[in-house]
């Protein structure tokens, strides 16, 4: 068979990410007999699993044409929460009460902190038609002094066996972080492409206008995404607490960086309608293999980030250049 | 019952039983007794470091290495020589030793005092320079668990740094002339992935000027 750009093209387009991460792979295990063991594979996997619950709500956000700049904030808040409520309750001296929380509540507590912050920047996007980048930049020091006011700017630590399990812990000789997020992710692909919200969500960052006249409530749309994307931020949040056994007031800075990456080198179109939690998925272990790899290599932390923001910026370059084609 | 009811019911008890699993109410003065008369009470680094010199640091420098023994250690195998002396809280290439030795006074500087080993190795004492957290690690007796946040651990390190440039260096400089013979156990701090074996200084714990 003769192989043209026209054959071959199709091809790079749809499976781009995973031949990148597997030319990634074999450079990097070249590089280092320590990449390709059992441990650092599982490792490379625990890491991953904050990013990918949040890239997974960053995903839904950027396929209605949005951005959430306010995940890493979000996360670090609803860690504290979570934290702060465990180790501490709430105290009411004026009535003599205090209102301790068991790990679950705790847990919940949190979760809805990050649905709520989220929900409100749905909410000031639709209410006050603000640029999402605005609006949620604005939650991104809301909730980063929220946080240094929750903590005082202290880390709140020593949470328990219980909770530093969520973390830490294995279950059927798999990490429970790569667990919980593997969830998040099927709960997500389920609802992308079998659910009415999954096909709304499409439809509004393909054409809003149009979605709108064929009668999808698109405020409404925009708010559940946004919410969602909070809340997974927040799980994110109790995942890094728990492995930690810490929350940290700085916790989460710029994880939203690594998140629009790994939804970007995913293939998730910036313009919104176009990408996948799947190629998330690909994008979030791509960032994670990098950050893996450069370490293994005793890369130092500056060059680093220059390393990923040039493969940031290939990726937006080639998502331009498919965009284009089309 | 119509169908929506049913839901609503179902969602309802739902909702209450997760609640009913997530707070508890307490009267705050019986929390108060239960968590000990120290609750809530600011964390004493000065109190805490004072106690673990004198009833932790001191006694365990009798298990410190050999400082000449654990230098061909080094330069022969560098990783048995981490793995069996070394102690950090955190992960990473800086390692903490606690180490003792005898020696010869050979140089008085402002900032150090040398001494000759009889290995014919040469090290330095810290007299003025007394910082970072090699003297609270090199031990391995403190665990980072005992602390409520980073910022009591920190402090713990600068009030044992203040133990040292008050109660050890001032008669270790008026009685250190060259050709004194000392006995001393420090700290030393050795960056794994960048060994300079030639530039260790020891922060004194405990010196002995014998002569």
């Amino acid at each position: 068979m003769h192989l043209t750009a026209t054959t071959y093209r199709p091809f790079l387009t749809r499976f781009q990410s995973l031949i990148a991460l597997f030319i990634l792979c074999l450079g990097i295990s070249l590089l280092s007999d320590k990449f390709l063991t059992v441990a650092n594979f599982w490792n490379v996997l625990r890491q991953i699993s904050v990013n990918v619950c949040i890239s997974t709500g960053m995903t839904l956000v950027v396929l209605t044409a949005g951005i959430d700049l306010s995940v890493g904030s979000v996360l670090a808040l609803s860690g504290a929460i979570t934290a702060g409520l465990l180790r501490n309750g709430i105290p009411i001296p004026s009535a003599n009460l205090y209102i301790g929380f068991t790990l679950l509540g705790a847990m919940l507590a949190g979760i809805l902190t990050g649905s709520a912050l989220g929900w409100f920047n749905g909410w000031a996007i639709t209410r006050f038609k603000l640029p999402p980048f605005v609006a949620t930049l604005a939650m991104l020091t809301i909730a980063r002094g929220l946080t240094m006011l929750w903590t005082e700017g202290f880390p709140i630590t020593g949470l328990g066996d219980s909770f530093t399990f969520l973390g830490t812990g294995w279950f059927l000789g798999i990490p429970v972080p790569v667990w919980l997020s593997g969830l998040i992710v099927a709960m997500a692909v389920l609802v992308t492409n079998k659910t009415r919200l999954g096909r709304y969500i499409y439809a509004i960052g393909g054409s809003e206008s149009a979605a709108r006249l064929s009668g999808v409530n698109i405020d409404r749309i925009k708010m559940a995404v946004y919410t969602i994307a909070g809340g997974l931020a927040a799980i994110g949040g109790l995942l890094v607490t728990s492995r930690l056994d810490s929350a940290q007031p700085n916790a989460g800075t710029s994880y939203e960086l690594d998140s629009i990456a790994a939804v970007v080198i995913g293939g998730t179109s910036l313009s919104g309608g176009r990408g996948s939690i799947l190629g998330t998925v690909q994008g979030a272990i791509i960032i994670g293999v990098l950050n893996n790899g450069l370490v293994l290599l005793n890369v130092s932390p500056f060059w680093q980030q220059v390393v990923k923001g040039f493969v940031i910026l290939l990726a937006v370059i080639i998502d331009k250049r498919t965009e284009k084609n089309e | 019952m119509p169908k929506n009811t049913l839901k609503y019911t179902m969602l309802l008890v739902l909702l209450a039983v997760v609640a009913y699993n997530s707070v508890y109410f307490k009267r705050l003065d019986e929390v108060k007794a239960s968590a000990g008369p120290n609750a809530g009470q600011p964390f004493d680094a000065a109190s805490y470091a004072s106690a673990f010199w004198t009833n932790k640091l001191l006694p365990a420098t009798a298990k410190a290495t050999e400082f000449d023994a654990l230098l061909s250690l080094l330069k022969t195998d560098k990783e048995k020589a981490f793995n069996t002396h070394s102690h950090a809280l955190g992960i990473g290439n800086i390692r903490y030793f606690l180490v003792k030795g005898t020696g010869n006074v050979t140089a008085v500087g402002d900032n150090d005092i040398t001494i000759l080993l009889p290995s014919g190795e040469s090290v330095k004492l810290a007299t003025e320079y007394i910082f970072g957290n090699a003297v609270r690690d090199a031990s391995g007796l403190i665990q980072i668990t005992e602390f409520d946040n980073t910022m009591d651990l920190n402090n713990v390190s600068a009030e044992l740094n203040t133990i040292i440039r008050n109660k050890v260096v001032p008669p270790l400089k008026a009685n250190a002339k060259p050709g004194a013979t000392i006995n001393f156990v420090g700290a030393i701090e050795l960056n794994k992935a960048h060994l300079h074996l030639e530039t260790i200084e020891v922060i004194p714990i405990s010196v002995e000027v014998i002569r």
